[in-house]
């Protein structure tokens, strides 16, 4: 059977090189930010929700909280490997997790807000997923061959994300009075950050996702909230800070402190 | 199970002991029998989550994206051990949340060695080298136990210890070819963490209170003692083979036995942390009560989400003004 | 010896890379190694890993150039697309892993009812956590037995 298995795929084509010529507008470096902001998401999210480990309401939780953390990290490491190629100044994607500043990094402000309670941390991740999943999907067509593979990868992961975080946003939202008043609590504190998510274009070497998932986030959004017997918030204003800018919340900056501390304070270590 | 104990079903029971058979959850069993395997069990379940908070907290702080990864998968597999046993227990007739209360309310144990701090990244080296591997002698030997559910549960978490301690072995041999900074950091984690690896398999045979009714029903099949000396014959080697010194000037080799001979372990010091005056019992145990607390009302709502569910009655609080529910 | 000699030896070898977190199956059973491809400058080497955070990746490497370092110069390429994918566990591997106690993935079709328990064969079995102590697994419990088991997620 595995020999078998082995002809068919060697056949596979190898991955093609990210694409050079593609939209004369399109710097290089505008290709490295981009993926940047992509990674960078998953790093800080993925740090969030490992900063439950050990505390969290349930046990069955605390496989979840940590194996999504897993794989935002792990799919984070994939992403910055491909940036520091595209960027292709020998930095390794260690260097590019661990050794840039507040103002360097590109995630989203959603990401990067401290846990809260349990229903602050479900709604934040609801929020990333919904927004995720379609992003993913898209990023299966991408031309540039090694973020296609990424994101074929990352979209599996992403639909078991988006189950759950889907699954608590209907328990809390439908369970008892207190838990739908955090819900919606944290919604309306966290809606604030969904007009960000929106912002960036999207690079044509990158992806072919159009306006359209903005509707299709919205429509996900809407149709559990109304399920969840949580309301919809009023439209948020434009942002003042953007993430993707490099301009973050205070929090960013005492993250970084923290996950950054042995490569500062040991230069050049091994590990 | 009918609980009702005569000298003939007890004679037939150790006779099956005797006979080397695996005895089943829906077996008769002495009632001594169960309640030791609840304890054993639910106590290696507390210790898995527990020690959560140990490693938890050096998971932000891990130096490279692979160490996070490494450290994260393995706070997972924790997390997941405990939930088997925590299922494998149950079997016994306890539920889950009696068994969290028991231990909530300082009736039940973990592992002593969880009331250590880590204080540096190399304990995370230490403590998947030393304390996994000690993990890993004690669960060989219960994996051949006499209780089914126990003995295919330590099979199972035997496997993913194994890649734990090879995991810690590599970090602390990678820290100690580093920088000095590096050596100094894991010599100081050996050092914390050695002499606590070797209390974690219980006190002398002499002093052990659980051990002969627990040898007969061949629940525990090696001694305290012996299940120390295999695991220090086993490590002093590994160490030798990275340059890393154990703590103890009493350490060597004795020809004759094939053993390598330790100095004495400080009881008191094991005595007092088991009395819960360790370095970090009562941090530990605020932390486990703190977020069993906070994570009550989350547990509410899922089981109001889930009755609500199953008898599909119409939900209490799409109206407004909201209504308390009657359950809170 | 002649390439498709080199090949043959190269996949017995490899079978006996075992992944570290199911090691009752080495990585050509459990869909790990994608390729192997004997070229003029040497033996090229394909794998894939099971999930994005798969911390068992770096030993399989590790263990794979380990293994292979008797046949000649290695190149080994870690490949996420196509992803892993559960379809490509061999029957034989399947096998193995109810003997082992984890209840292979079911096929395209899973409904929980066709979740077999791995000792006793009952479907009655009901699911404790979506997620389990490796990201591949989650955990369930027979309603016959009272066993928890694991099973290997299909994905």
């Amino acid at each position: 059977m595995s020999a078998g298995l082995l002809e068919t795929v060697a056949s596979q084509p190898a991955p093609a090189p990210a694409p050079e010529a593609s939209g004369a507008l399109e710097t290089q470096r505008a290709r490295f930010e981009w993926l940047l902001g992509l990674a960078d998401d998953r790093l800080i999210l993925g740090h969030r929700l490992s900063e439950w480990c050990g505390h969290a309401p349930i046990l069955e939780e605390e496989l979840a909280l940590a194996n999504i953390a897993l794989d935002l990290i792990g799919q984070a490491q994939m992403l910055f490997e491909l940036a520091a190629e595209t960027e292709g100044a020998g930095r390794s994607a260690d260097a590019l997790a661990f050794l840039r500043d507040s103002r360097d990094f590109r995630n989203m402000l959603l990401v990067e807000q401290p846990n809260g309670d349990f229903a602050f941390t479900i709604v934040r991740q609801f929020l990333f997923d919904a927004w995720d999943l379609p992003q993913l999907e898209a990023l299966c067509a991408s031309r540039y061959k090694d973020l296609a593979g990424f994101a074929a990868k990352a979209c599996k992961e992403a639909r078991y994300h988006l189950r759950h975080s889907h699954g608590w946003l209907l328990r809390l939202g439908g369970g008892t009075q207190e838990s739908n008043r955090r819900t919606q609590a944290a919604l309306d504190e966290l809606w604030r950050f969904t007009p960000e998510l929106f912002l960036t274009p999207v690079l044509p070497s990158m992806s072919s996702t159009s306006d359209a998932s903005e509707a299709h986030f919205q429509e996900t959004v809407r149709a559990a909230l109304s399920e969840a017997d949580l309301t919809l918030p009023d439209a948020a204003p434009f942002p003042a800070l953007r993430g993707r800018a490099g301009l973050h919340s205070e929090h960013l900056g005492h993250l970084l402190a923290e996950m950054q501390v042995l490569q500062r304070s040991y230069p050049g270590a091994k590990w | 199970m009918d609980a009702v104990e005569s000298p003939e079903r007890r004679a037939a029971f150790e006779a099956r002991i005797a006979a080397g058979e695996v005895i089943e959850p829906k077996d008769w069993m002495p009632e001594g029998y169960r309640r030791q395997l609840l304890r054993m069990m639910s106590q290696h379940a507390h210790s898995e989550v527990v020690g959560m908070l140990p490693e938890g907290n050096w998971i932000t702080r891990a130096p490279t994206l692979r160490r996070k990864i490494g450290l994260l998968a393995k706070v997972q597999d924790e997390a997941g051990h405990g939930l088997y046993l925590y299922c494998a227990a149950e079997s016994l007739g306890v539920s889950r949340d009696e068994m969290l209360d028991a231990l909530h309310d300082g009736a039940a144990r973990y592992a002593s060695i969880f009331n250590y701090p880590t204080l540096s990244w190399a304990d995370i080296g230490a403590i998947g080298w030393l304390v996994d591997g000690a993990a890993v002698v004690n669960q060989t030997l219960l994996a051949k136990c006499s209780f089914g559910p126990y003995a295919r549960a330590m099979l199972r978490i035997c496997r993913e210890e194994n890649f734990h301690r090879r995991q810690g072995y590599e970090i602390v041999a990678t820290l100690a070819r580093g920088t000095a900074a590096q050596r100094a950091m894991v010599q100081d984690a050996v050092n914390r963490w050695w002499w606590p690896t070797l209390m974690m398999f219980g006190p002398p045979d002499a002093e052990s209170a659980n051990s002969e009714a627990l040898m007969r029903w061949r629940v525990k099949r090696q001694s305290n003692d012996a299940q120390r000396q295999w695991f220090i014959n086993l490590t002093v080697p590994q160490a030798n083979a990275i340059g890393i010194e154990l703590p103890d000037p009493e350490l060597e080799f004795d020809a004759e036995s094939g053993n390598w001979k330790s100095g004495a372990v400080d009881w008191d010091e094991f005595r007092r942390v088991l009395r819960g005056d360790g370095p970090c019992n009562h941090e530990r145990m605020a932390a486990r009560r703190r977020a069993h607390e906070e994570g009550r009302w989350v547990r509410q709502a899922a089981q109001a989400f889930e009755a609500r569910r199953r008898t599909r009655a119409p939900r209490e609080i799409s109206t407004t003004p909201r209504r308390e529910p009657a359950h809170v | 010896m002649n390439a498709a000699g080199t090949r043959s030896r190269a996949i017995a070898k490899l079978r006996t890379v075992m992944d570290p977190e199911l090691p009752m199956l080495n990585i050509v059973e459990l869909g790990l190694l994608r390729e192997v491809e004997v070229e003029e400058d040497g033996l090229h080497i394909t794998l894939t890993p099971t999930y994005s955070g798969c911390p068992a990746i770096e030993t399989i490497v590790a263990e794979t150039r380990r293994v292979l370092a008797d046949l000649g110069p290695v190149s080994l390429r870690i490949a996420h697309a196509p992803p892993w994918t559960t379809d490509w566990i061999t029957e034989d591997a399947r096998r193995k892993l109810r003997a082992a106690g984890i209840a292979p993935p079911a096929g395209r079709v899973a409904q929980p009812e066709a979740v077999r328990c791995p000792r006793c064969d009952a479907t009655a079995s009901e699911q404790v956590s979506a997620f389990g102590s490796t990201a591949c697994k989650s955990l369930w419990r027979c309603a016959n037995c009272d066993e928890p088991f694991e099973l290997l997620k299909l994905i």
